[in-house]
Parts: structure tokens; sequence; C-alpha cells
């Protein structure tokens, strides 16, 4: 091996430790005793307790909120995909004089800065009545999310060939279902990115959700915020534990997005 | 099995038109091919008789149904594309029965049939993979069956085959003639490639930006090109093309560094006219006797080695002339040669208009 690359490979492993490190110090936090987490030198060995876990989880807050977040993020991913694909497949298989401006259109409502949403749309909620409901968040989200998976999608559907298409015209199939049997899965690789991003953009989403709940549609960053407000003293247990619990659904998908993938495209499993 | 007849077939982008005027009629069982350089519009024409371009005027029929405003579906045709075009996400299976399932054939036929073009074409081994997981012409075999087994009467071909590399080229071209072969069906094929036209069609189409050069079997194409351009276009190595004038009441021809008797009577010509006199690389042969009325003669700076042949040139007037002679007995670099020619092998075009002077009954 020349220099060089034991070089670049230092450089990569110490880039990786940069990432992980600190994900990995939460995950231990989230097992720590205050005792252990309140010294001044920092200890990697220590007894493991599940205290933090338990009161996060027996906390009836946050399983609303988990709740409130599953239902929200995956309601507004979903009205995201079905309202976003077609539009960015539409955008992208028949372009016309309109589709740069639409383009454009899509993403600037994403320049927007949310406090600036936030507050008429906090109005016109309480004016609904659905304020601080689940409704009114997953309708708010559903506008990100579309724009998001237009935006995300759009690219994805211009790189299948035209040709495949072409074929399963010749092979009988009208508009829609070249869209659904065709386009849509063969672009899928690219359009799980989409559906991972605005998963993820909607569960992490903070101001939105402070703005519009109170008590009832609280999302998990809310809750997990909240944990942060106890008192003087900060139960870093506790909150890595939060953390913890707030990362996992996201990994989750993206594994089971990943594999998903791969059984699509790669080797048959029967040979 | 069916005739295809396109009449004043038109197809314009805007005001750019890309096929001005096109009629054809392609008959049963007919093997055509469509042949030209890149952007000459054989495909789009194919897309059209497809029904996967709009026809901006113009009538196409297939099987003596004007067919201008019907899905691809509905024209009896199946389409073999150059980059193959399998669906990637389906296993082999289901890319051939894809088309059979829209139209509601059974589970157990579909099966018969699958099985059937699978054997044919050899693919069963590879019959649970998906696309990605085979070579190239592999892929291209699939296409074929995708196309076949849906018993078509119109099989369209657009440069099928070129994306495979040279060998693989040459062995699913003879699959393509074998198959036409054994199921007859009319064929219409594009190809910028002349090897291909010239072995798998019972005509060639010869296209040159949007318009027809010529019409022929590729006997016909090639031994009485019909204009400059398909006399350039068929033939490797390229036709010699020298410019003349036509002299003494249209019996001889005067270029630089030559002057040759031209066959009275046989091409249609005037004293004084600009022309351009081709002549094949493979009609000419080394005489000794550079006093024959039939000879060009030089010294050669030039031998390409070819394997059984070698490809002789030497510089005449502005132009070259190239000769292709046996490897056994070729000359040097160096060498002064003279190269004769039976007087049939005169090609000779107007130079203005482009079009063969050769009388229409010889």
């Amino acid at each position: 091996m020349t220099l060089s690359r034991i070089l670049a490979k230092t450089v990569l492993w110490l880039m990786a430790a940069l990432v992980l490190f600190p994900l990995l110090w939460t995950v231990l936090g989230a097992f720590k005793q205050t005792v252990d987490l309140l010294t001044p030198v920092p200890r990697l060995f220590f007894a493991p307790t599940l205290d933090n876990i338990i009161y996060v989880l027996s906390r009836q807050s946050v399983l609303q909120a988990l709740i409130n977040s599953v239902v929200v993020s995956c309601a507004s991913v979903v009205i995201g995909l079905v309202l976003g694909l077609p539009a960015a497949y539409a955008v992208a298989r028949y372009p016309s004089r309109w589709t740069e401006e639409i383009q454009f259109f899509v993403l600037s409502l994403r320049f927007l800065p949310p406090v600036a949403t936030a507050i008429p749309l906090m109005v016109i909620w309480l004016n609904l009545g659905l304020y601080d409901s689940r409704l009114s968040l997953i309708i708010t989200y559903s506008l990100m999310t579309i724009s998001i998976t237009i935006w995300l999608a759009i690219p994805g559907f211009q790189r299948v060939p035209k040709e495949i298409e072409e074929a399963a015209r010749v092979d009988g199939y009208g508009a829609y279902a070249v869209f659904f049997r065709v386009a849509l899965p063969v672009a899928s690789r690219a359009l799980i990115g989409a559906l991972a991003f605005s998963f993820v953009l909607i569960w992490n989403e903070f101001l939105i959700a402070l703005m519009l709940t109170t008590s009832e549609a609280k999302t998990m960053p809310i809750v997990a915020s909240e944990m942060s407000q106890l008192g003087m003293n900060v139960p870093w247990g506790i909150l890595n534990a939060a953390v913890i619990l707030l990362s996992l659904p996201p990994v989750l998908l993206l594994g089971l997005l990943s594999s998903f993938l791969n059984a699509l495209f790669s080797k048959n499993p029967n040979r | 099995m069916a005739e295809i007849v396109c009449h004043g077939v038109n197809k314009k982008y805007g005001a750019h038109e890309v096929i001005p005027n096109f009629d054809l009629r392609v008959a049963e069982h007919e093997f055509i091919v469509f042949l030209g350089p890149s952007g000459c519009g054989k495909s789009t024409i194919l897309r059209m008789i497809a029904g996967l371009e709009a026809i901006t005027g113009g009538e196409v029929s297939i099987n003596g149904k004007i067919v201008n405003d019907l899905e691809p579906r509905d024209r009896g045709i199946a389409m073999v594309f150059q980059n193959y075009a399998l669906y990637p996400h389906m296993t082999i299976y289901d890319n051939i029965a894809f088309g059979l399932r829209r139209l509601g054939v059974s589970a157990v036929e579909i099966d018969r049939r699958v099985g059937e073009v699978v054997d044919m074409l050899g693919l069963k081994p590879v019959i649970g993979n998906k696309p990605s997981e085979l070579s190239g012409g592999q892929q291209q075999r699939v296409a074929i069956a995708r196309a076949m087994i849906k018993t078509p009467e119109v099989f369209l071909f657009d440069e099928p085959l070129s994306n495979l590399d040279a060998k693989l080229r040459a062995q699913m071209r003879l699959e393509i003639a074998r198959l036409h072969k054994n199921l007859k069906t009319t064929t219409v094929y594009v190809t910028h490639d002349q090897m291909e036209a010239m072995t798998l069609a019972d005509r060639i189409v010869l296209l040159n930006a949007g318009r027809i050069e010529q019409v022929g079997t590729p006997e016909e194409i090639y031994a009485r090109p019909a204009s400059l351009f398909v006399a350039g276009f068929i033939g490797t190595p390229a036709m010699n093309l020298l410019p003349a004038t036509v002299g003494e009441n249209g019996t001889r021809l005067d270029g630089q560094g030559f002057s040759l008797p031209v066959t009275p009577g046989r091409y249609r010509l005037a004293e004084g006219q600009k022309v351009v006199f081709g002549l094949r690389p493979a009609d000419l042969s080394r005489t000794s006797d550079a006093a024959t009325a039939h000879a060009l003669s030089g010294t050669v700076d030039m031998v390409e080695f070819h394997g059984d042949q070698v490809l002789v040139s030497f510089p005449l007037g502005a132009e070259r002339i190239s000769a292709f002679l046996p490897a056994r007995h070729r000359p040097k670099e160096g060498d002064k040669v003279s190269f004769a020619y039976e007087a049939e092998a005169m090609h000779i075009f107007d130079a203005a208009a482009g079009h063969s002077l050769l009388h229409a009954d010889n």
C-alpha cells in the first residue's frame, strides 16, 4: 500500500469517527446514570442502567407524541407521494414551455422562512377549529412533502429511458398503466430518496409543530425538547434516551427501503 | 401478415420539416431495410409506422387499414429498440409475457408461448434473471422474444444491433435472417450499417435528409446506384469518384490525368456536361498493358493490408484512385501500376444534380 493510500484511508477513518462518535456518545449516554454523566472526566466504562429508557417510554406524553409523529409523518409523506409523483411525472415526461417555471415555483415554496408561514397558518387553523389537531398538521405538512416530492422526483422520472415506456405502449399499455407498471418501478431508486427525505424532514420538523400544537397533537421533537426544560438540572440521560427514540424510526425506515430496493433490482434469490 | 403503405407521409417539428413526402409500399412477407446516415429520418419514419410519433400529413396504412390515429397497440406491430428497452424491474419471463398479459391471455397459454419463444432463442437458462444480469446479446434476444411472442403482423426493428460488438452483431444478424425465413412476418428494419442492410434486406430504402434516394434490392443498389449519394454511401471501400467533363459527342470523359472512352448509347451524356465518374475499387484489376483503353495509371503511394485483399491507391490529378487487389500479387509503394476495368463498371453521375446518367434500359 502506498503512502498516499494510507494517508487517504486515515483521513477517511478520521472523518467517519468525527461523524459517528457523537452518535455513539449519545447512545452510551442513554444508558448512563446521572453520576456517570456529570463527571468532569468522561467515562467510557460504567454500570449501564435502563432507567432513562424506561422513564421516557413510560411517560404518557412520549407515547402520545410518538403516535402523533408516526401518523402525521406517514400521512403527509403518503399524500406527498400520491399528489407529487404524478405531477412530477407529467412535468418530466411532457415538457412544455411552463416546465421550468413549474419546477422553480415548486422549489420557491421552500424559500419562504417557516416562521413567516407558521403564524398565518395558526390563525387559519384556529378559525377553522382545527388548531392542535393531527389533521391540521397533516395538511400543513403535505404542502411541504408535495413540493419536495415533485422537486426530487422530476429528475428520477427524466432518467427513465423513454424507450422502455414506448416498449410498454407497443406492448399494449395505456398512459396510466405505463406510469404505474413501468415508470414508477423503474424510477423507484430515485423516488425512494424523495420519500426518505420528506419523511425525515417532517419527522424532525419543529417550528411549525410548535406553533400549531399545544397538547393533543404534539409531535416527538416538541416533547423531546420539553424534557430539557424540566428545571435547572438538565436530565442528560433522559434527554439522550429521548434522542435515541426520536432517531430510531427514520433509521429503521431507511433500512427497510434500501433492502426493498435491493430486492427489486438485484439478483434473483432463487438462483 | 400484412402490407404497409405509406402515402405522402410528412413530418414537421414546428416549422422544421424532417420528412417532406415519403411514399413506400412494403409487400407482405417482405424484409425492408431503411438505410441512411444518422439524422436522415429513417428512425422517425419507423416510429411513425409504429405510432410512437405523430404523423403531420399523409397516410400510413397497415393491412389495408389507415392507422394514422391508432395507438401502437392497435396497429398489430411489435418493435425492437436499439437499447433493448427491457423492463429492468421484471424477470426475463415477465418481460416476455408482459404484452400477452395485457391481452388477457390465460396463464397456461402464456406459459406455453413463452416456453416456445424462449426455446427458439436459447433463453431458457436466464428466464428467472433480471435484464441487468444478461449480456448485450442475450438482452437483444429477449427484446426479440418480446416482439415475437405477440405474433405481430409487422416487425419493426430500430437499429437493433448497433449496441453490440462486431462479432455478436454478425451472429445476431444471422439469427434475425433465420427468424424471418421461418416466420415470414413483414419487417421494417432501420440501420446505418450497410452490411446489415445488404445481408438482410429483400429491398433497401436508402434515405438522405428525409428523402428516398433509391429503393431496390441490395444488388440493384450496389450495381446500379441511382445517385451520387448512393454511390458514395454503399460499398466498402468507398467508390472512386472523379470529376470529369464529357467530350467528343459524348463518347469520352476527360478529367485531370485521364481521358477515357465511354460506351456509346449507354449513358445520357451531352458534350461539355460536368459529370462525376465512379469506379468501385473491386472492379479494378492490375494490368501490364498500360495502353488499354479502359485503364488508369499512376505511382502507388499507399498499400493498405486487409487480409486476403489489399487496398492499393495512387494520386490522380487532385483525387485518389484505390483498387482492391488480391494480397498475394500486390505492388509495392513507388511501383508504377495500371488498373484496368470493364466498360460496364463505369458509373457516371450528373455533377450538379447528382442523379445517375445510366440509361434505364441498361
